[in-house]
């Protein structure tokens, strides 16, 4: 076994490394060097297309046909796109494997599942005039170049909105690069434009001249969380400026004659630059070392380091991870290194094993740890299954030790070689497994049809399975040739009572395909409702589509079906099929109320329900503007209500409000304005105030008020218009329906004391200290001592005499005098 | 599977306003901000306006007024996508301000809490749907204070019992869907009324479809937290139509009354400058919980919520000792107070009472704002009007026959009271006798329709829609010999046996020192929170209800207290539990350490409909009790707050017959 310093190479105080993943992995005839060569992010899918750039050779009418071609890292293809839609200027990937191609009249094509099967949208913006010159690509999001120097970013692909960002100067970019919005300073995405021997940063609201004068800059680079900046300058110069431009970390000089053609950064710190086979890896302090190789080369950067792609092989070139620097490192005395070492002992049996053990027994538990690490950055499966027996050799000489970060880091290996595995080639490093996360690995390994792969790891990590079933009977539902039965009990056999299958999505697949009858019989088996809807509506079943919205209570989806059945069903069919649904009806009403009266109306109508339909009319006859138009709608209103026992209250109620309002128009042509709209109430309230009695009395018996409504009604307008005779008047009566205490109470809130108190003797009903009570509030202390008198109430006299003031107090004295004296 | 954290209140409203900033850091640059006037309240408790300006809000408009101006290129509305009439609004506006702007502005629309498929319906169809960047704002609950989520959800009640329209049932469920996949699943659902029993089906119904598919799609907890919670001891839900007479009824807390009179809106409540002063009086900076930002108007806003620490101690009591608890106040700060003035010994002890001047200043303040506050509340619990309605409340409420009442009532419509006052009563009795008799509704229509005007009609048939006013069933024919017991069972509720069942009627109430949920409507204690009760406090209950000795027994052999009271009342009844898969729930067992105790376990109380403030108060009080005796804990949740002139106001009628429609 080669050591695993081999392929280690030193960059200033920093070792690299050159983890060889695969060999041979292209067919030898492929001229790399004439194709553009783009990766998915975390060691994904690599797409290639044949550069229109420049020459090639002619090779009959296999090779005239253009495609784009996708491979996994080792090199086997996964799909053949082939391409007859115009000249490709970006070609990208983003986080989650789609494959972007924007063409020259600014169209893009996403192609979501590495199987050929895309959604277009076109970016706009003036891109189809200009053309498209190129793009760059972050992991959710790119960013457009057009002919004329406009930039338009595409933040998101599920809905993509292509935006113009700020107007940049029209001079020739030299060249240029994005920050991400995730680590910009403004949180949306920065571009950097090399234009004249400036820097300018573009985004969405400034475009912002940098003052440099050091350029042309041929190539910029930003590292992969924005933290520093690459420029090559024109004289061969590799800057390095911190990610907030605010310090010049390093300067490389690369004496080279001839610009490189591609310059990434390896990680954050360190920074390839790659010309035809050779490549140069640029330290921290500006120290660099070369690589030559000999073919052509093409640098594929990844979030902690770069593949490195030719012909023959794929490489990973990235930074030593501290952990396996501790161990590996020739001479390395760390705890770790003597940890292995012992391990490798103890496999020779030699008795060092345990001197080692002794040696570093303080430092133990670190020593395991960092074995456990490093074996999960190590390619090498030999490797790390030393370093995984170290650790388990080291704890088992611990006492106390938890081991769940060694089982977790042996799962881990598990699934990472299962994926390095040449037939599969994701060569994820570890680093980059724990960003993608397992589900999202699961999700690469359906994309690519490992199905059974990808059900092994799921169950090996307990992570749900229902995606890879519903897509493996997707699958199975259009490429399948067998009859429609036995596919779709096929599919049943195998998923049913599966938790999480959405038969839903596995019905619209076999509905896409044209198997209609399939597509039904798959979503019996669907159990969400709502799922089931939008295909029902697409299959034309419509009262189903409701039923099933109806079922999930999800009111957005009943309008939804609601909305598609009216604009479909004629009328009539509309009401039969919402009629026998009370949650239907109740929602077509409650909308209709503010949208659509008309409708309303008819649904009355049809479902025979009068007062309802008469309720409509009441509130349209408000809203009408003057009184014959709306006792026109009172009067259709009442019709309605006719012969019809149960209702003969409201067409009573109705009819008056017609008859109310004639009687109220003709008041206003006699007396003036401001009775139309008042309530038979107000109306005499406002008769009476204003002295015209008599229409007040006819209005009372037009529409029989009540004896005691209509006096409260007439006391509180008189109180209201201050009419102090009349109230007095009023008193002079024998008796009143509603007693004579309102009146006192009423006038003396109109602070009237002299009215109030003429009806306080009126008020037989109430006892004597309540009388008493009366008199005071009207001020009258004497009054209210008399009244004690009367009653021989000899306390409350008491009581008064401590209220009254000046000659009262004489005069309550007297009344107490006249008491009969208090017998011992 | 870590397990499942207490439930906290200040989180989800932490989660909302992280959200809500993250959207608005979404959109570069300065924007207007465009609202639905009903998320205003919500958004207020949730950020501050200067928080907003510090994520480039410029201007704030309100979707209603439709008065947006060009002044900023981005455009941003946050508003409820669950109506047509709202989509519409929205869309009808982006449309004339691209008309009528030179600029080419930037539109994104927040939809809360959820994207719909209506609303891409609507705006696709108004030709604005690929000009705009569309995202959600997942806000359902909002905390109201630490035991109170509300969904402020304004057209709740009348959406669900005027219009039948069950969106917010299924708002209602979503909500408690995220709390349970935050939580694990509500061991036990139970509860009372039809749209409750709705809202549990769908909780039911949600669950398996989230195993079912969900699962995958979020990346979040997955289905394995779909395990009965830990801390989470039952969901109980009470449908506002089982218990209408409380919402109807004059609340008699502090807080209760400050709605009543003021109205509060989303914990903050408008009142009249002349009464409490203007805000300006009180040093800035330090009345931050009492008094917040005040209008030019002559109106003041006023914050209620418990940071308050005085008012955290008035909101809840009945208003009776709210008097004594501020002079015991006044009384308190004045001693400490002139103590520190005499005794000014040493530097250091100066440099303490210094150093407390402000809480002292901040508490005169708050003192004084809310004695002033308490002597009009004093002032209009005195009026004639407002004595004769509590009368007829009470009345009816005991026992008392309700045509006793009829007098009163007539009265106070032929002295022109407010319409909702009066509408109160009558539902009122109509709730609790199961309907009116039909002689006397009609001739009550007939006064109403007389006093009010005849546009009333339409008022008079929503609340017969709503089951507030209504005939009394079950006898055409023989309508005077009836009775309650008539109508079906489960259609309507049957107060008299409920009066001995679970003694919703405490004549022996002490509003001084509750002993009882009583206190907070000062005789009356709620139907809805007796069944929270019945179903959380058995033996209390038990104890309450029978004579000691008795009940000791019954209760300890399960007597169904819940079960016996909710075949009295209408709508359906159902307990339902929830298990998980059996490994899963072994593990969480074991995770957790089995034989958990109660303590610290939360009971969530579901008010679907709403909740009205002195209702909150009684469930606290159960609340309080529960935790001294074993450590459980209640947590309110609700569509929103109502009270009872918003309850029959969803039916009046606002239109009329005159000539300025």
């Amino acid at each position: 076994m080669s050591k695993p310093t081999a392929n280690w190479e030193k960059v200033g105080d920093k070792f690299y490394r050159k983890v060889p993943l695969y060999k041979e992995v292209f067919d030898l005839d492929l001229e790399l060097e004439n194709y553009k060569v783009v990766g998915a992010p975390y060691s994904g899918a690599v797409a290639i297309y044949r550069d229109e750039d420049k020459i090639h050779s002619y090779r009959g009418t296999q090779g005239a046909k253009s495609s784009i071609d996708i491979y996994s890292c080792a090199g086997s293809l996964i799909r053949r796109i082939n391409w007859d839609k115009g000249s490709i200027k970006g070609l990208g990937w983003s986080e989650d494997e789609k494959l972007l191609v924007v063409t020259e009249d600014g169209t893009v094509r996403c192609y979501y599942d590495l199987q050929g099967d895309f959604t277009p949208f076109t970016l706009g913006h003036g891109a189809e005039d200009h053309g498209v010159l190129e793009c760059r690509f972050w992991s959710s999001g790119f960013v457009a170049l057009l002919g004329n120097n406009h930039l338009i970013a595409v933040n998101r692909y599920d809905e993509p909105r292509p935006k113009l960002l700020a107007i940049p100067p029209t001079e020739p970019v030299v060249s240029w690069s994005i920050i991400p919005p995730a680590y910009s300073l403004s949180r949306s995405v920065e571009v950097i434009l090399a234009i004249g021997k400036t820097l300018f940063v573009i985004d969405a609201t400034d475009a912002e001249d940098r003052d440099f004068t050091a350029g042309p800059f041929q190539h910029i680079s930003v590292s992969p969380r924005g933290e520093f900046l690459a420029f090559y300058t024109e004289d061969g110069k590799v800057w390095v400026v911190s990610g907030d431009w605010t310090e010049k970390l390093s300067e490389y000089n690369s004496k080279a004659k001839t610009v490189p053609k591609d310059m990434q950064w390896c990680g954050s710190n360190a920074v390839a630059l790659a010309w035809e086979d050779e490549v140069h890896l640029i330290g921290p302090r500006s120290v660099a070392t070369k690589f030559y190789y000999d073919a052509w080369i093409h640098l594929l950067p990844d979030m902690d380091g770069i593949r490195l792609l030719t012909n023959d092989v794929c490489e990973y070139l990235q930074k030593v991870p501290d952990v396996t620097e501790e161990v590996f490192r020739l001479g390395s005395e760390s705890p770790a290194a003597y940890l292995l070492e012992a391990a490798e002992q103890l496999e020779k049996k030699s008795p060092k094993a345990d001197d080692l053990i002794q040696l570093i027994r303080p430092n133990l538990a670190e020593a395991v740890d960092t074995c456990v690490k490093a074996a999960g950055h190590e390619f090498n499966i030999h490797w790390q299954k030393q370093l995984l027996k170290a650790a388990s050799f080291g704890k088992s000489v611990l006492d106390l030790y938890s081991s769940d970060d060694f089982v977790d880091m042996c799962e881990t290996l598990r699934v990472l070689n299962a994926a390095r595995f040449y037939e599969i080639g994701l060569p994820l490093s570890y680093d980059q497994y724990k960003r993608l996360t397992p589900e999202k690995l699961i999700e690469r390994l359906i994309n690519r049809h490992e199905y059974l792969l990808a059900l092994r790891i799921s169950d090996y990590l307990h992570l749900p399975t229902d995606k890879i079933y519903v897509h493996w009977a997707s699958q199975k539902v259009r490429v399948s040739i067998e009859d429609e039965e036995s596919i779709c009990r096929l599919i049943v056999q195998k998923l049913h009572g599966k938790a999480g299958v959405s038969f839903e999505e596995i019905a619209r697949a076999a509905y896409d395909e044209g198997r209609a009858r399939l597509a039904t019989e798959l979503l019996n088996y669907e159990p969400r409702a709502g799922k089931q809807v939008p295909l029902l509506l697409g299959m034309k079943e419509d009262t189903i589509a409701l039923d099933k919205a109806i079922e999930s209570g999800d009111t957005d989806l009943i309008y939804h079906v609601l909305l598609h059945l009216r604009k479909k069903l004629p009328l009539a069919s509309f009401f039969r099929t919402i009629n026998s649904r009370p949650v239907a009806t109740a929602l077509v009403e409650s909308s209709a109320r503010y949208q659509d009266r008309e409708l309303l109306k008819d649904l009355y109508y049809q479902d025979d329900r009068r007062l309802d339909g008469a309720n409509l009319l009441i509130a349209e006859s408000l809203n009408q503007t003057n009184t014959p138009a709306r006792i026109d709608k009172l009067k259709l209103a009442s019709k309605l209500l006719q012969d019809s026992r149960e209702n003969a209250f409201a067409a009573k109620a109705i009819d008056d409000t017609a008859k109310l309002l004639r009687m109220q128009d003709t008041f206003e042509k006699d007396l003036g304005p401001g009775f139309v709209g008042l309530s038979i109430n107000e109306t005499i309230f406002n008769l009476v105030k204003a002295g015209h009695t008599k229409r007040a009395a006819k209005v009372q018996s037009e529409f029989k008020v009540p004896e005691h409504t209509f006096w409260w009604v007439r006391l509180r307008a008189l109180v209201a218009a201050r009419h102090w005779n009349e109230l007095e008047s009023l008193g002079q009566q024998r008796k009143s329906p509603i007693g004579w205490e309102p009146f006192f109470n009423e006038i003396l809130g109109a602070g009237n004391t002299r009215v109030a108190s003429g009806f306080i003797p009126k008020c037989t009903g109430l006892s004597v200290p309540e009388r008493i009570e009366m008199w005071v509030k009207c001020g009258l202390v004497v009054k209210a001592g008399e009244e004690a008198l009367k009653a021989k109430n000899r306390p409350a006299l008491e009581e008064l005499r401590a209220k009254a003031s000046g000659t009262a107090i004489a005069e309550i004295e007297r009344l107490i005098g006249m008491l009969p004296p208090v017998r011992k | 599977m870590a397990p499942h954290t207490t439930l906290s209140t200040s989180e989800i409203g932490e989660k909302a306003r992280r959200d809500l900033l993250l959207l608005l850091e979404g959109v570069r640059g300065k924007k207007n901000l465009v609202l639905e006037k009903a998320l205003a309240g919500p958004l207020n408790l949730l950020v501050k306006v200067s928080t907003l300006q510090e994520y480039g809000v410029d201007k704030l408009f309100f979707l209603e007024n439709d008065n947006i101006d060009s002044s900023q290129r981005n455009v941003v509305f946050l508003v409820r996508g669950e109506k047509a009439r709202t989509v519409m609004a929205v869309a009808d506006q982006i449309k004339r301000l691209r008309r009528s702007s030179q600029i080419d502005h930037e539109f994104s629309i927040f939809w809360s809490p959820r994207r719909t498929m209506v609303s891409d319906q609507i705006l696709e169809e108004a030709g604005v749907l690929g000009e705009v960047s569309i995202s959600e704002l997942a806000l359902y609950f909002v905390p109201l204070a630490d035991d109170l989520l509300s969904l402020e959800l304004e057209d709740a009640f009348s959406d669900l019992y005027l219009s039948k329209d069950p969106t917010s049932i299924y708002l209602s469920a979503k909500a408690l869907m995220l709390m349970q996949q935050k939580h694990g699943l509500f061991p036990r659902i139970i509860g009372k009324g039809d749209n409750a029993k709705r809202l549990a089906d769908l909780l039911i119904r949600m669950r398996t479809e989230v195993t079912a598919g969900e699962s995958s799609n979020t990346n979040g907890p997955s289905f394995l937290g779909l395990t009965p919670s830990s801390s989470i001891d039952t969901l109980i839900v009470i449908d506002r139509e089982v218990d209408y007479p409380t919402v109807l009824l004059s609340q008699l807390t502090y807080e209760g009354l400050i709605d009543e009179f003021f109205g509060i809106q989303s914990n903050q409540t408008e009142v009249d400058s002349s009464i409490v002063g203007a805000a300006s009086q009180q040093q800035p900076g330090q009345n931050s919980g009492s008094a917040a930002t005040q209008s030019q108007t002559l109106k003041r806003k006023i914050a209620i919520d418990a940071k308050d620490t005085l008012y955290s101690t008035l909101g809840d009591s009945n208003f009776a000792i709210v008097g004594n608890l501020l002079n015991k106040v006044a009384r308190r700060l004045q001693s400490s107070y002139e103590s520190r003035q005499i005794a000014n010994k040493t530097t250091a002890e100066l440099r303490d009472f210094v150093a407390k001047l402000p809480g002292y200043q901040a508490e005169q303040a708050s003192l004084k704002l809310h004695t002033s506050l308490a002597e009009e509340i004093i002032k209009r619990t005195r009026t004639d009007t407002f004595l004769r309605t509590l009368e007829v409340q009470q009345n009816i409420m005991s026992g008392a026959d309700p045509s006793t009442q009829h007098a009163t009532i007539t009265e106070l419509i032929d002295r022109g009271v407010a319409l909702p006052t009066v509408l109160r009563l009558l539902c009122l009795e109509s709730c609790t006798s199961a309907g009116m008799r039909a002689k006397d509704l009609e001739t009550f229509k007939r006064a109403i329709l007389h006093a009010y005007g005849h546009q009333h009609l339409l008022t008079l048939a929503a609340l017969e829609k709503m089951g507030l006013l209504t005939a009394r069933s079950g006898g055409l024919g023989g309508g005077l010999g009836g009775g309650a017991g008539a109508a079906k069972p489960g259609s309507v509720t049957n107060y008299t046996p409920l009066r001995r069942n679970l003694r919703v009627w405490d004549d022996e109430v002490n509003e001084a020192e509750p002993n009882d949920i009583s206190y907070a409507f000062s005789g009356y204690a709620p139907l809805s929170v007796r069944l929270v009760q019945s179903v959380v406090q058995k033996q209390q209950l038990a104890g309450l209800v029978k004579p000691a000795g008795q009940q000791a027994a019954a209760a300890a052999q399960g007597w169904r207290l819940f079960e016996d009271a909710a075949k009295h009342i209408r709508g359906a009844t159902f307990n339902e539990t929830q298990s998980g898969e059996e490994k899963a729930v072994k593990a969480r067992q074991m995770l957790n350490g089995s034989g958990h105790a109660d303590s610290g376990k939360t009971v969530v109380v579901f008010f679907l409909g709403g909740i009205c403030r002195a209702e909150v108060a009684a469930v606290r009080f159960v609340g309080r009790k529960l935790a001294e005796a074993g450590g459980k804990k209640l947590l309110i949740c609700t569509t929103g707050i109502v009270k009872g002139d918003g309850v029959v106001g969803a039916a009046v009628e606002t239109g009329r017959f005159g000539k300025g429609v």
